[in-house]
C-alpha cells in the first residue's frame, strides 16, 4: 500500500466523525461567506476529522427536501448523530461549535 | 445566543404528536433560530415548497458576483425579450456599439444590424426554447466603424411567469479578424515565397543538369562538400559517394594537376573565388576528363566559411574549340597561301624572267648595257616587292616594331599628295579636308603613310569607273559613352585620319571581317588581305582605334584614330617626307670651294692653263715651278687640300718624290698627278698608289674640274667602314655596296674578329655595320662592345627584323640606326647618315 492510499484509507475510516453538509444557494454573499467560514473552523477545531459536502441548491433545488431546509445557507451535522441544523453565514465561531457539539479527540480525552 | 437543536427522528415523518417535551422545545428552538436568522439577515436565500417542488429564491443584490462578473467580463452581454428588445446589456457592448447604454436597453436591437443581416439575427432568434445558436454579424453603432461581432445566444426559460427571455454573448472580432487576416496575409506569402524558392531550386537543377553541370557547397571547417547526384556522376560515381571530402575532390585529379587543383581551393579562401580547368581521371571507365570548376567563396564575420560552385565536364567542348581552332588556323593558312603565293609568284616570275634575259645577253654580247640596266632594275623592283610583301607580313605578326615619332597628320597627308595622285590614277579626284588647328599625334609616321596608302588603294579599287577621295582630318574627344559602345576604346582625345570613297561600299559581313587578315574582298591574286589588317595593326599597336563605316552603293570611310600627343614636341620632330624609306638620301652639302690647290707644273704655260681652269672652277691657287718650292709652300701653307703636280718635275725631285715627301708632311694632304706620259713613276704594276689619281695630258676644263672636284668631296679621311657578318656572300653585298658609296671597308666574320680589329685600331675606323644574329655574339652586345672602346662610335645594326632590337640594350644608346634587310645602297647611306657618316662619293 503506497502512503497515499493509506492516507484514504485513514480518512475513510474517519468519514464517521463529523460529516457536515452545507446548503448554498449559488453564489450569494452568505452561500459564500459561510463556505468560507465553515472551511475555517473545521481546519482550527476539527483537523483530519471531517468531511464537507456543498449543495448548491440552485443546481438541485429537490435536494432542499431531504434535510427539511428553509433557508440558505444552512448547515447541517449529519454525524455524528444526532442531526443538528445551524442556520446562517457561519461568522459567529463560538456558536458554530457550540452547535456542531464539537469535542476533542478521542486520543486527548482525559 | 441559539442552541444547536437536536433531532432524533428523521424529520419527514416529524409530527409534533406522541413527541417529549425535550424534543417538542428543540423543535421550538429550531424554529426560532430559523426565525432569528432570518430577521438578522444571516440568510439570503429561502426555499419555498411549490407546486412543481422545491424552489429557491435569492433575496435582492444575492446575485451581485453575478452581475460584477457580467458588468466586468470584457464581452458584450444582452439579454432580449422574445421580439428582440434589449432588456438589459452589460457595458462592454455599449463600448463595442459605442452607444450609451440607456439608450440601448429598452429599444430593438435590430437596429444595430445592417439591412441584409437583420432576417439572418431574426431566425436564429426564433429558434426556440433551450437552443444554443451563434452567427456572426456586422454591428452599426455611433460613430465607429462597422464591427464585425459573433453572437452566441442561447432562449432559457426563467420560469412559467416570466417571459422568454434570450441571452446573448457578443464577442468583438475586430482583433481577431485582423490578427487573421494578418496571419492569412503572412501565409499567403509564405506559401508563395516557398512555391517560389521551389521552382528556383527546382529549375537550377534542371538548368545545371542541362547544361551538364553540378553544384557543390564545400564546409571550410569540416571539409566535407555537399553535393548532388550529378555532381558525383561527373566525376565517374554512378551512386551518391557516403562522405565527400576535399580531399575526395582532390585525390580524383591527376597527379600532375593536383598540386594545382589545391592551391586554387587555399587561395579561393583569400581571394573570394576559384575557377580553374584540370584533368581528372573517371572512376567509372579510368578516362582523363577536363573538369571545369568555378565558385565563390562565402564569408561570415570576415572568415571565409565555405565555398560553393558549379562544376562541369568540359572535354567535349575542349576538343571542339580545338579541332575550330585547327580549323581557322588552317583557314588562315589557305588564305595566306592563296594570295601570297600568287603575289610571290608574280614577283618571283619578274624576277627570274629578268635575270634569264640578263643571261643570255651577257651569253651573247656584253655591248648592250643600256637594256641590261633596264632588266636588272626590273628584276630588282621585283625583289623590292617581294621585300615590302614580306615587310607587311611582318608588321601583320607584329614583329615590325614602331618607331613612333610626333608628327602633324596634315603635314604628312600633304606630304603624300603626289604619291597618292600616281597611285589612284587620273579617274580619282582627291580631296584633303585638313583641320587647321590639328592636335599633334605620337606615331610611327612610316607605318602612317603606308596605313593611308593601303586605305587608298581599297578606295581605288572600290571605284573602277572613278571617284573622289576624301581624306580628312579632325580633332575628336572620344568620351566614355562611345568607348562603351565600342569595345577597345580608351576615352580621350585623338586625332581622326577618315579616308572617305564613293565606291561600292561594304556589307556589314564584309565590314564585320574587313580587319582580320587575310581576308579580301579582291580576286585572287589581286591582294594578300593583310593591308586593312596592316592598318588595324599599326593603330592598335599606337594607341589607337579603327573603325569602318559604309554603305553598300554609296562608299565607305575608314576612320583612324590616333592618340593625341599631349607633352611638349620635341626638337627634333621629324618630317615625314624625309623618312620615307624609298627618299633618296640628301648628298653631303656642297662645300663651298674656298680650298687652296697647289699647281706644280714646270711649263709655263701649261701652269697657267691648269691655274687658270682651277680659278674658274672657284679655288684658290698658289703656284709652283719645282718640287723644293712646292714643299716651301705646303708647309707655309697648312690649308692646302690638294696639290696638282706634273710627274716630270726638273730640279731633282720628281713628283712622285714631292708627292712622297708632301704626304709624309700633310698626311691629309689629296694629290693629283697629271702626265704626258702613261706608265711612268707614279705607275706600279698597272695601278696608282692608295689615295693618288692622275689625269692624263692633254686634259680638258670638263674631265680636270670633274676630277678635282671628286677628289676634293672625297675626304682626305675616307671614313672606314667595319662590316660585321658572319655569312660571306652577304657580307660581299655589303661592301660592294660601301665601296660604291666610297667608303673603305674593314671585314670582319665574327665578334670576336670585329673586336679584335677595331682594338688593334680604334681610330682607323669611323664606323661599324654589324648584324645582329653573329654566331659567338649577339649584335647589339657587340655594339656595346665596341661602343665601350669607342664611346661615340657610329653603328648601323642590321637585321631581317627591321629595327627589332631596338628595345634591347641599346636602347639608351644614341647615334645607332637599324636597318632591315634587305636593303639598297641608297638606304644603306641613308641610315650611315642619320648616324653621322656621310658617303663620300655617290
Amino acid at each position: 500500500m503506497s502512503d497515499i492510499q493509506k492516507e484514504l484509507a485513514t480518512s475513510d475510516l474517519d468519514i464517521g466523525e463529523y460529516a457536515l453538509r452545507l446548503y448554498v444557494a449559488g453564489q450569494t454573499p452568505k452561500s459564500l461567506a459561510a463556505i468560507a467560514n465553515l472551511r475555517q473552523i473545521c481546519e482550527d477545531h476539527l483537523a483530519g476529522r471531517y468531511t464537507i459536502e456543498v449543495i448548491d441548491l440552485l443546481v438541485t433545488p429537490q435536494l432542499a427536501a431531504g434535510d427539511q431546509i428553509v433557508a440558505v445557507p444552512t448547515l447541517v451535522r449529519r454525524l455524528p448523530q444526532p442531526l443538528k441544523r445551524i442556520i446562517g453565514n457561519l461568522s459567529d465561531t463560538e456558536r458554530v461549535i457550540v452547535g456542531l457539539d464539537i469535542r476533542p479527540k478521542r486520543s486527548e480525552t482525559i | 445566543m441559539t442552541a444547536p437543536f437536536e433531532s432524533k427522528n428523521d424529520p419527514e415523518q416529524a409530527g409534533l404528536e406522541g413527541l417529549s417535551v425535550s424534543e417538542l422545545a428543540a423543535r421550538l428552538r429550531e424554529a426560532e433560530e430559523t426565525i432569528d436568522a432570518i430577521r438578522n439577515g444571516e440568510v439570503d436565500a429561502v426555499v419555498v415548497g411549490g407546486p412543481s417542488g422545491q424552489q429557491v429564491y435569492t433575496l435582492q443584490n444575492a446575485d451581485r458576483p453575478y452581475r460584477v462578473l457580467i458588468e466586468q467580463m470584457q464581452e458584450g452581454a444582452v439579454t432580449l425579450s422574445g421580439d428582440g428588445t434589449v432588456l438589459y446589456c452589460n457595458q462592454c457592448f455599449a463600448t463595442i456599439i459605442g452607444i450609451e447604454r440607456e439608450n440601448i436597453i429598452g429599444h430593438t436591437i435590430t437596429r444595430f444590424f445592417g439591412d441584409a443581416e437583420i432576417g439572418t439575427f431574426l431566425q436564429l432568434l426564433a429558434r426556440g426554447l433551450n437552443t444554443g445558436a451563434s452567427g456572426e454579424f456586422v454591428l452599426h453603432g455611433a460613430g465607429i466603424a462597422a464591427v464585425p461581432v459573433n453572437i452566441s445566444l442561447i432562449d432559457l426559460k426563467v420560469d412559467e411567469e416570466t417571459p422568454r427571455v434570450v441571452c446573448c454573448v457578443v464577442t468583438d472580432l475586430t482583433h481577431s479578424r485582423r490578427r487573421t487576416h494578418e496571419l492569412a496575409a503572412a501565409n499567403i506569402l509564405l506559401g508563395k515565397e516557398i512555391e517560389e524558392r521551389r521552382r528556383a531550386e527546382g529549375s537550377l537543377q534542371l538548368a545545371l543538369d542541362a547544361a551538364g553541370m553540378a553544384s557543390w557547397d564545400l564546409d571550410l571547417a569540416t571539409r566535407l562538400v555537399r553535393r548532388s547526384v550529378p555532381h558525383d556522376r561527373i566525376f565517374g560515381h554512378t551512386r551518391l559517394l557516403p562522405a565527400w571530402h576535399l580531399e575526395t575532390t582532390l585525390d580524383q585529379f591527376l597527379p600532375e594537376d593536383r598540386a594545382a587543383v589545391a592551391k586554387a581551393f587555399a587561395q579561393a579562401s583569400t581571394s573570394g573565388a576559384i575557377e580553374f580547368e584540370k584533368r581528372i581521371r573517371r572512376s567509372s571507365d579510368g578516362a582523363i576528363r577536363w573538369l571545369q570548376v568555378k565558385g565563390r567563396t562565402y564569408y561570415e564575420l570576415g572568415k571565409p566559411v565555405r565555398i560553393a560552385g558549379i562544376v562541369a565536364d568540359v572535354t567535349e567542348f575542349r576538343e571542339i574549340e580545338e579541332r575550330m581552332r585547327q580549323a581557322q588556323k588552317m583557314e588562315a593558312v589557305g588564305h595566306l597561301t592563296g594570295g601570297i603565293a600568287h603575289d610571290f609568284n608574280n614577283l618571283l616570275t619578274v624576277i627570274l624572267g629578268n635575270l634569264e634575259t640578263m643571261q643570255r645577253r651577257l651569253g651573247a654580247t656584253a655591248t648592250d648595257l643600256p637594256q641590261l640596266r633596264k632588266l636588272a632594275e626590273a628584276a630588282t623592283r621585283g625583289a623590292q616587292h617581294a621585300a615590302s610583301l614580306t615587310q607587311r607580313l611582318l608588321a601583320f605578326s607584329r614583329h615590325q616594331p614602331l618607331d613612333p615619332k610626333v608628327l602633324d597628320a596634315n603635314k604628312l597627308v600633304s606630304g603624300m599628295s603626289d604619291l597618292l595622285g600616281r597611285a589612284l590614277g587620273e579617274q580619282i579626284a582627291i580631296e584633303a579636308v585638313l583641320n587647321g588647328d590639328l592636335w599633334r599625334t605620337f606615331a610611327d609616321p612610316n607605318q602612317l603613310e603606308s596605313a593611308i596608302l593601303n586605305l587608298a588603294i581599297n578606295a581605288r579599287d572600290a571605284m573602277p569607273d572613278g571617284g573622289t577621295l576624301t581624306i580628312a582630318t579632325s580633332n575628336v574627344d572620344l568620351d566614355r559613352a562611345y568607348a562603351n559602345q565600342e569595345s577597345e576604346v580608351t576615352p580621350g582625345s585623338y586625332v581622326l585620319i577618315a579616308i572617305a570613297d564613293t565606291g561600292i561600299g561594304m556589307t556589314k559581313e564584309v565590314i564585320a571581317q574587313a580587319f582580320d587578315p587575310f581576308f579580301t574582298t579582291k580576286d585572287t591574286g589581286q591582294g594578300t588581305g593583310l593591308g586593312l589588317s596592316q592598318v588595324y595593326g599599326f593603330v592598335k599597336q599606337s594607341g589607337g582605334h579603327a573603325k569602318i563605316v559604309s554603305t553598300p552603293e554609296a562608299g565607305t570611310t575608314v576612320k583612324i584614330y590616333l592618340p593625341r600627343f599631349a607633352g611638349q614636341e620635341l626638337p627634333n620632330e621629324v618630317e615625314p617626307e624625309t623618312e620615307l624609306p624609298a627618299a633618296v638620301p640628301e648628298r653631303a652639302p656642297a662645300r663651298d670651294r674656298a680650298e687652296t690647290i697647289l699647281v706644280v707644273d714646270d711649263d709655263n704655260d701649261v701652269r697657267s692653263h691648269s691655274t687658270d681652269i682651277v680659278r674658274e672652277l672657284g679655288y684658290r691657287v698658289i703656284e709652283a715651278s719645282t718640287g723644293r718650292a712646292a714643299l716651301e709652300i705646303l708647309d707655309r701653307e697648312p690649308e692646302i687640300a690638294l696639290l696638282f703636280s706634273d710627274v716630270g718635275l726638273p730640279g731633282g725631285m720628281n713628283g712622285k718624290q714631292l708627292a712622297d715627301e708632301a704626304h709624309r708632311r700633310h698626311p691629309h694632304l689629296k694629290i693629283l698627278f697629271t702626265s704626258g706620259y702613261a706608265k711612268s713613276a707614279i705607275v706600279h704594276d698597272g695601278r696608282l698608289d692608295a689615295g693618288v689619281q692622275l689625269v692624263a695630258k692633254p686634259f680638258t676644263f670638263a674631265i680636270l674640274a670633274k676630277k678635282i672636284s671628286e677628289m676634293l668631296k672625297m675626304d682626305a679621311n675616307v671614313p672606314t667602314i667595319l662590316v660585321v657578318e658572319d655569312d660571306e656572300l652577304v657580307r660581299m653585298v655589303a661592301v660592294d655596296a660601301l665601296e660604291l658609296l666610297g667608303f673603305r671597308v674593314e671585314e670582319a666574320g665574327s665578334a670576336r674578329e670585329a673586336t679584335d680589329k677595331f682594338r688593334a685600331a680604334p681610330d682607323s675606323i669611323q664606323a661599324a655595320l654589324i648584324d645582329v644574329g653573329l654566331p659567338d655574339q649577339k649584335g647589339d652586345e657587340l655594339a656595346l662592345t665596341l661602343r665601350g672602346i669607342a664611346a661615340k662610335l657610329p653603328i648601323v645594326i642590321v637585321s631581317g627584323y627591321g629595327s627589332g632590337i631596338a628595345q634591347g640594350p641599346l636602347k639608351n644608346e644614341t647615334g645607332i640606326g637599324f636597318l632591315g634587310k634587305p636593303y639598297g645602297s641608297t638606304q644603306l647611306a641613308a641610315m650611315l647618315a642619320t648616324v653621322g657618316i656621310d658617303a663620300p662619293a655617290g
